[in-house]
């Protein structure tokens, strides 16, 4: 009884300490900014005119024009190609940037396991800026890296599914398919009328293999890409054959045209948008090159969006989509001090609604604002955004880089029907038991 | 029958010539091009109409005037220390008498052979603690020792047919050794020079791996870089201002090989060799 | 004569300076890499002593012997198509050509000052299907072989020797140049003289020219070779190393493993290879020299 009534009462000092502490380094962040002399350095891959270039240096303007004077920063771009090199050379010298761009998933975690990264949960406690997190962006990233915590920020919060040229589909007696079965039917339709049903980046490969994704993701579940890569369901098993013998089939049908390996995203959304194809798979980022009036023919209405039709609503619901962050931001840990953590409270605080005034776009923080004059592609995926329950993520999100690079390259002798759908997955799982 | 035999050898030259000047009428259409002429049209297409906005657009946001300076800085310099060293250490392996003769020549034409990827990291560490990351100075000596191999194995090429004869005389009349090489050596090597020259130039002015590795300072970044500014993460690209800002990267200096080109080859042909 | 060739002093000032930055910036990091490839994972990240594990792992791997094949053919043709059409565009422009020599020497150049993304796009344009047929296709349909359009780089059968072929565009151009200098080099007055003894064109290229650009024709073999065992910037520009793997090479996937992989130790044991493969080719063709 008295041990109990003891255990008891140090529970509950230990409560107040707790409670203490973090009453304490609340109120460290609660008050006025310090304005602490800081230079940060950020490597990116967007150039300081384009997309989160713009909103990066912007909010890094605000800052040290409206809060901290003593504030500072330097702002570097490399091409997404080289931007893993470039980390790992910066790795290698211990000079990793204060923030920077990075690829979600396994590349992520090569970085919080060798403790390099600014663990983001315990920031978002300390400085109380949780609130400012969209939830499902912060899911979503927890999910990709595998992790009970966070260790990255979002750069966007995209959606992905098929992008259709509604001309065509008007001129071919389509209606935009809500089954998998109906999209079947839409694509011999389309086909027989004499109209390339599809198209996609077979020469960038991960356009490829998002379609495998969407047909193993609604035919297995939402999470059948984690459990592969986990080890409890074989990369070989039938579901993921047939969803590997779906495309192939489709590509062997001629859905695809010909030399589809040979297409780009750029050339394969242009076809879209100029009627050569008929539906695209891409995110949500695709409106960038939809609002640009020199790229889209089609004009502001001639292209309409659908998510990826369902197969078994009770495997996978029409109300997930396939998601991503984008490229997500990191944080070096030895760089990491209180400079840093002020000048990410005030991006925490003011990146949402940045990202909306500025670019119409949710970048994965909440927001109050509303753009002005939003234009219709822009409204539309937003749409989609709340329409969204449930999240789920890219075929190679969970893989390790070799297995993701194998299950790449080989999309396309997938593509060309010099590999079959069980040779394919084969070759996935070969890999993977080499690891 | 001569005359038949001539017309078709310039049929035949006349098609070379088409095929290797193509790419740049190509390119020049292709810089002019809107974004979605791309996929409308076939490539070969003329552009339909001057969308300067390529250019203007390679201008301002890929900072050309910038990075030009930039490469034009690093590239200049580094030509000059690859030409005097590739002459001085060429001409001391093949024509000189010494002990390391053909070690040392064998030494650096290693140089070649090595994948260049594999030095960036610990070329990266040595920058780093030398202090000299993120300027001018490092790309320069990387740029040099790197374009040393290959220079030396050209110059070697050229020297080893080097009439030993003229030096001879040269010697009787009482040069020196620098005498030799200023009035004598270098003067013949003029073709040679020129080769290095240009190769070299175009190589520096194409690294892109480099620059990116080394500097993080976008006012201190080349030329390529700039190539950057118009391809997104998704995949996305500008093509039009792509190849308006290589256009513009390489354009001035085909004019400026051009009429320099034509120089030497008169200094060639009115030189020594005939004599 | 000796006296002059031998001035120590001047033999150390020609070659010290360039030593000593060559090996700083040069050997030392390859040397570096050396040491490197006893290690697993990379620098700061995962970074383990390994023995010989990477070197043992070379053996199992079946992607290293993959790329190491599509290497070899394209060396193979690469070199000789390289160093070959040069040899013969050389030849045709101190023969055949009578007007615009410095003109015609100075266009065959151009090739090689483009950018390896601005190749690579227009032949990938040149060789395009969807969504308009390129150049070759477009041709091929015209002359009513509408049966040979094919994806050419977006199958494994054909893509590598489409790559090729643009490798050997861009740089034939460049060796021309070289053996056109070397041919100027030769005095006139020996062709004159075997042409006054009769030798026919072909004779006179073997008896005379060959033997004198030997020298060059080695040192451009060696060249032609230590660059197509490092191919890596083209093939990158044109197929991304695809369909598959089909046009990967060891350069290439050398790249993929020290930095998506994040496995620097073994990149620089694949590195090694490309490395000995360049010192044994080079080797081999250097051979042919000693006759001399």
């Amino acid at each position: 009884m008295k041990k109990k009534v003891l255990a008891a009462f140090m529970a509950a000092l230990t409560v107040t300490a707790m409670l203490g502490t973090q009453v304490v380094s609340a109120s460290d962040f609660s008050g006025e900014d310090p304005q602490i002399e800081k230079k940060i350095k950020i490597l990116t891959i967007w150039a300081e005119d384009n997309d989160n270039g713009i909103l990066l240096n912007k909010i890094c303007e605000d800052y040290q024009k409206n809060v901290n004077p003593n504030f500072d920063w330097e702002y570097e771009m490399v091409s997404a190609d080289n931007l893993q090199q470039k980390i790992a050379t910066l790795a290698a010298s211990n000079d990793l940037p204060d923030l920077f761009a990075y690829e979600a998933g396994a590349p992520l975690v090569t970085l919080i396991d060798s403790d390099k990264l600014v663990n983001v949960s315990e920031f978002l406690a300390e400085t109380g800026t949780e609130q400012y997190l969209n939830a499902g962006a912060g899911e979503l990233m927890k999910g990709l890296s595998g992790t009970e915590d966070l260790y990255d920020l979002p750069l966007g919060l995209n959606v992905e599914g098929f992008w259709y040229n509604k001309a065509l589909f008007e001129e071919a007696g389509c209606e935009v398919p809500a089954t998998w079965e109906e999209f079947d039917a839409v694509l011999a339709k389309l086909s027989e009328a004499g109209i390339q049903p599809l198209t996609t980046g077979g020469s960038d490969k991960w356009g490829a293999t998002r379609l495998i994704n969407a047909y193993a993701v609604r035919t297995m579940g939402n999470d059948i890409m984690t459990k592969t890569a986990n080890g409890e369901v074989p990369y070989t098993e039938e579901g993921l054959v047939a969803a590997a013998d779906k495309i192939a089939e489709w590509a062997e049908k001629g859905y695809f045209g010909e030399g589809i390996t040979t297409v780009d995203m750029n050339t394969a959304g242009s076809m879209l948008m100029s009627g050569k194809a008929a539906i695209f798979y891409n995110g949500s980022w695709f409106t960038q090159n939809l609002t640009d009036e020199s790229q889209n023919p089609a004009g502001k209405d001639g292209i309409g969006f659908f998510n990826i039709p369902v197969a078994d609503e009770s495997v996978s619901s029409a109300t997930s989509y396939s998601m991503n962050c984008g490229n997500i931001l990191a944080m070096d840990k030895a760089k990491y001090d209180d400079g840093t953590k002020w000048f990410l409270k005030y991006f925490m605080e003011n990146m949402g609604n940045l990202a909306m005034e500025e670019m119409g776009t949710v970048k994965g923080y909440t927001y109050e604002t509303a753009a002005e004059d939003m234009d219709p592609y822009t409204s539309l995926v937003l749409a989609e955004i709340d329409k969204s329950t449930e999240g789920f993520a890219w075929w190679e999100a969970k893989m390790v880089s070799e297995v993701s690079k194998i299950a790449q390259e080989n999309v396309q002798p997938l593509l060309n029907g010099e590999m079959t759908g069980e040779e394919y997955m084969q070759s996935i799982q070969d890999v993977h038991d080499m690891q | 029958m001569k005359k038949a035999k001539s017309g078709l050898r310039g049929i035949i030259i006349f098609f070379i010539c088409v095929i290797e000047i193509y790419p740049l009428f190509w390119m020049l259409t292709a810089s002019f091009k809107q974004q979605s002429e791309w996929s409308e049209k076939p490539a070969y297409a003329l552009n339909s109409g001057f969308y300067v906005q390529n250019y203007v657009d390679a201008w301002t946001r890929g900072h050309m005037s910038t990075f030009f300076k930039n490469s034009l800085i690093t590239t200049l310099v580094s030509l000059v220390f690859i030409v005097i060293f590739s002459v001085t250490v060429g001409f001391a392996v093949t024509k000189m008498k010494w002990k390391f003769q053909g070690a040392v020549a064998r030494y650096f034409s290693f140089g070649i052979m090595i994948p260049v990827a594999i030095a960036l990291i610990p070329l990266f560490q040595i920058y780093s603690r030398m202090g000299i990351l993120n300027t001018r100075t490092c790309l320069i000596l990387t740029y040099i020792a790197f374009g040393l191999s290959l220079s030396i194995y050209l110059v070697t090429g050229y020297l080893r047919s080097f009439p030993d004869e003229l030096m001879e005389a040269a010697v009787i009349d009482g040069c020196g050794i620098y005498r030799l090489m200023y009035y004598v050596v270098v003067p013949l090597m003029k073709n040679a020079i020129v080769t290095v020259l240009v190769l070299q130039f175009f190589f520096k002015w194409n690294d892109l791996l480099f620059s990116m590795t080394f500097i993080s300072d976008s006012s201190l970044k080349t030329v390529q870089t700039g190539l950057l500014y118009f391809s997104d993460e998704f995949g996305s690209k500008n093509w039009g201002a792509i190849f308006a800002s290589v256009s513009m990267s390489v354009f001035p200096m085909l004019i400026l090989y051009t009429a320099l080109n034509k120089k030497v080859m008169e200094g060639m042909t009115a030189g020594a060799v005939k004599g | 004569m000796k006296k002059v060739l031998g001035n120590k002093k001047a033999i150390a000032l020609f070659v010290v300076p360039a030593l000593i930055l060559y090996t700083v910036i040069v050997m030392v990091p390859v040397i570096w890499s050396l040491y490197y490839s006893f290690f697993s994972g990379s620098p700061g990240l995962q970074w383990e002593f390994a023995g010989f594990e990477n070197y043992a792992r070379l053996f199992r791997d079946k992607n290293f012997f993959n790329s190491l094949t599509v290497n070899f053919k394209y060396i193979a043709v690469v070199t000789v198509g390289q160093v070959g059409l040069g040899l013969l565009l050389s030849l045709m422009f101190k023969f055949w050509l009578r007007r615009c020599k410095t003109i015609i020497r100075t266009l065959v150049f151009f090739p090689v000052v483009l950018p390896t993304v601005a190749v690579g796009q227009l032949f990938a344009k040149i060789y395009e299907i969807q969504p308009n047929y390129g150049l070759l296709n477009s041709f091929l349909s015209a002359v009513g072989l509408q049966g040979l359009v094919q994806p050419w780089i977006g199958q494994a059968s054909t893509a590598l020797w489409c790559l090729c072929i643009m490798d050997i565009w861009v740089a034939m151009g460049f060796y021309s140049v070289i053996f056109y200098g070397a041919l100027l080099d030769i005095p006139d007055d020996i062709m004159e003289a075997a042409r006054i003894d009769g030798a026919g064109s072909f004779a006179m290229f073997k008896s005379i020219l060959l033997p004198l650009l030997r020298p060059m024709i080695i040192t451009s073999l060696v060249f032609s070779f230590s660059g197509t065992v490092k191919m890596f910037e083209s093939a990158m520009a044109l197929t991304n190393g695809g369909p598959g793997s089909a046009t990967k090479s060891l350069s290439m996937y050398m790249y993929d493993v020290s930095f998506t992989y994040n496995k620097v130790g073994y990149g620089s044991v694949i590195a090694i290879v490309i490395f000995l493969i360049c010192v044994l080719g080079s080797f081999i063709i250097n051979r042919f020299d000693v006759k001399e």
